[in-house]
């Protein structure tokens, strides 16, 4: 029978192989075994993603192989988070992800939401060219502590503003963390439109977020 | 000192590599110029789906503030569009994709060289040879046109394209010999219009996206050089644009050998090359790089702002290219297209070219 370590190091592997059906194989396997959901989770498909990360992070491996290991820890994530007792969620930190209103270009937005996930927190993608009204509504009916926008394009940057300025006049900006990304974003427009942090590397922006320290 | 040149004079000696007066100048206002027209509110969808209002804007630009080429940059959906992709066109703003075509790996085998005489891609044609009738005399002009991996990535989404690249690569090098027929048509329209050259967007070359290997199999190796060979057989010069964090430049500008390249810089990233260092690597020395001007400046920055950041990068440019023996040749530019929204600031392009001629000054 297969022990817990194997099983783990299949999920690692998967991720590491950009293989999305091993993934999903070891993932099932895992809960056959009785291992636990998160521990497959955060030992296994998080593992293999984080090396990923560190790999694209020193250009050893680019987009392509990021976004289809990527592809493959979602895969494994289907399997097992729907497993995860809720009472064991309770302690996760939650995030929203999102490419602002009038903006489409989701790839960086989606690398971090890759990364969150690795990093163990419990994210809702609200995907791209999202209202300030919609994403401010999640945040708050959810009560999210952490709130990561994106954008590309230079016009569609005042609907970061927009979004915080919501937050602020509903009285929930206080209760999150506001983070922003994109190339034409800078920390002194971070500060300027009242967010907490810019960062223009998802693996520092989350482990910005884990400490509040670059 | 070199006496004053029109600029039209200006811009062929820097492409030339012969002394200038002043650094050219060239802040990439193409859709925002349409507000100089009429009444000034004129839509982006009336500005890019008539070649007359088209070429009227750089036409425009040119008049008003005085720049040293023209490059007639409509946006990047216009090829995905005429392939069947849904844009999505707001009123005062840059269009783009928000439906593509390629939801399977079947798909890309579906994809087609559209009419070039129907669609936006007909009205960049027209546009342009409307711009070479108007221009052509005045400063040194050319057409933009997406390239062949841009055009793919928009009509299938860039995540999609990305890792079907890695998994499955036969069938994106059929759709890539379609994007590149379809370029191959616009080159020949294009050669008959009286351009001087076309401004490919090769986007992709970026390192924050692909390696050498992977840029290399999908455009710089075989369809971006069969391109640049086509451009230049039909009697134009080959520019490239790529406002990308980090460019790949040891390709795009060593390798494909652009008469022009324009590019952008950011300084929040890592190893984004710097207007310094460019030129002290050589790429300015047989080419004339363009930029790196923020375009955000034009929307956030005061005229005052505008003249600082152009004077700075004006002594920069000179500083580096005195170290380099005054051989290499830049442009002052906007990294990308200066924002054609409403609440774009028309007087910061004025002060940027205002204060290009007043630091730019050349000595020998």
């Amino acid at each position: 029978m297969t022990t817990k370590e194997e099983v783990l190091e299949k999920l690692s592997n998967a991720v590491l192989k950009y293989k999305r059906n091993d993934a999903i194989a070891a993932a099932n396997e895992s809960l056959t075994i009785g291992v636990n959901p998160i521990d497959a989770i955060n030992e296994g498909l998080v593992k293999g993603m984080s090396i990923i990360g560190d790999r694209y992070a020193v250009h050893q491996i680019y987009l392509p192989q990021v976004l289809t290991a990527a592809s493959a820890m979602y895969g494994g994530l289907d399997v097992l988070l729907p497993k995860i007792p809720k009472e064991e969620l309770s302690d996760a930190k939650t995030a929203v992800t999102c490419v602002v209103e009038g903006d489409v270009h989701d790839i960086g937005k989606n690398i971090v939401k890759t990364m969150l996930t690795a990093g163990g927190f419990v994210v809702n993608d609200l995907g791209k060219d999202v209202a300030p009204e919609e994403i401010a509504e999640t945040m708050e009916n959810n009560k999210v502590d952490y709130l990561c926008m994106s954008t590309l394009m230079t016009p569609t940057m005042d609907n970061m503003k927009k979004t915080i300025d919501i937050l602020k006049e509903d009285g929930y900006r206080g209760n999150c963390t506001v983070t922003i990304g994109g190339p034409p974003t800078s920390p002194a427009f971070a500060k300027e439109i009242g967010a907490d942090h810019r960062d223009s590397n998802a693996q520092n922006a989350v482990g910005w977020l884990k400490t509040g320290k670059d | 000192m070199v006496k004053e040149m029109t600029h039209i004079e200006r811009a062929q000696a820097a492409l030339k590599g012969e002394k200038v007066d002043r650094l050219t100048c060239y802040p990439i206002a193409c859709g925002v110029c349409r507000r100089l027209i009429g009444d000034g509110k004129m839509t982006y969808r009336d500005w890019s789906e008539d070649p007359k209002k088209f070429a009227e804007s750089f036409l425009a630009g040119q008049q008003h503030y005085g720049f040293d080429f023209a490059i007639g940059l409509m946006d990047l959906s216009v090829m995905a569009g005429d392939m069947g992709a849904h844009v999505r066109m707001d009123e005062q703003n840059t269009p783009f994709v928000d439906k593509h075509i390629v939801n399977c790996m079947e798909d890309y085998d579906k994809l087609t060289v559209p009419d070039i005489t129907k669609g936006r891609t007909d009205v960049l044609i027209k546009g342009t040879e409307l711009i070479a009738k108007k221009l052509n005399d005045k400063v040194v002009t050319s057409a933009f046109v997406e390239g062949p991996l841009l055009a793919l990535s928009q009509t299938a989404g860039a995540e999609r394209l990305f890792m079907d690249m890695f998994t499955d690569p036969t069938p994106i090098h059929r759709a890539l010999k379609v994007t590149t027929e379809y370029d191959a048509e616009i080159i020949k329209a294009m050669g008959k219009t009286g351009i001087e050259a076309i401004c490919w967007d090769y986007l992709w070359g970026n390192y924050a996206c692909l390696g050498d290997d992977e840029y290399g199999e999908f455009e710089g190796n075989e369809y971006a050089p069969k391109l640049n060979k086509m451009v230049q057989d039909n009697g134009m010069a080959v520019a490239v644009h790529n406002c990308a964090d980090l460019p790949h430049l040891k390709t795009q500008i060593g390798k494909f050998k652009p008469a022009i390249y324009s590019m952008a810089y950011y300084p929040q990233i890592e190893g984004s090359p710097t207007a310094t260092k460019v030129i002290e690597n050589g790429y300015a020395d047989h080419c004339l790089v363009a930029g790196q001007i923020d375009p955000q400046l034009f929307m956030r920055g005061t005229v005052e702002q505008s003249t600082e950041v152009t004077k700075n990068l004006c002594q920069e440019v000179k500083t580096a290219l005195c170290k380099r023996g005054l051989k290499s040749q830049y442009c002052i530019a906007s990294g990308c297209e200066i924002p054609p929204t409403e609440n774009c600031r028309l007087e910061n392009i004025q002060a940027v070219v205002d204060a290009t001629a007043e630091y730019g000054k050349m000595e020998y």
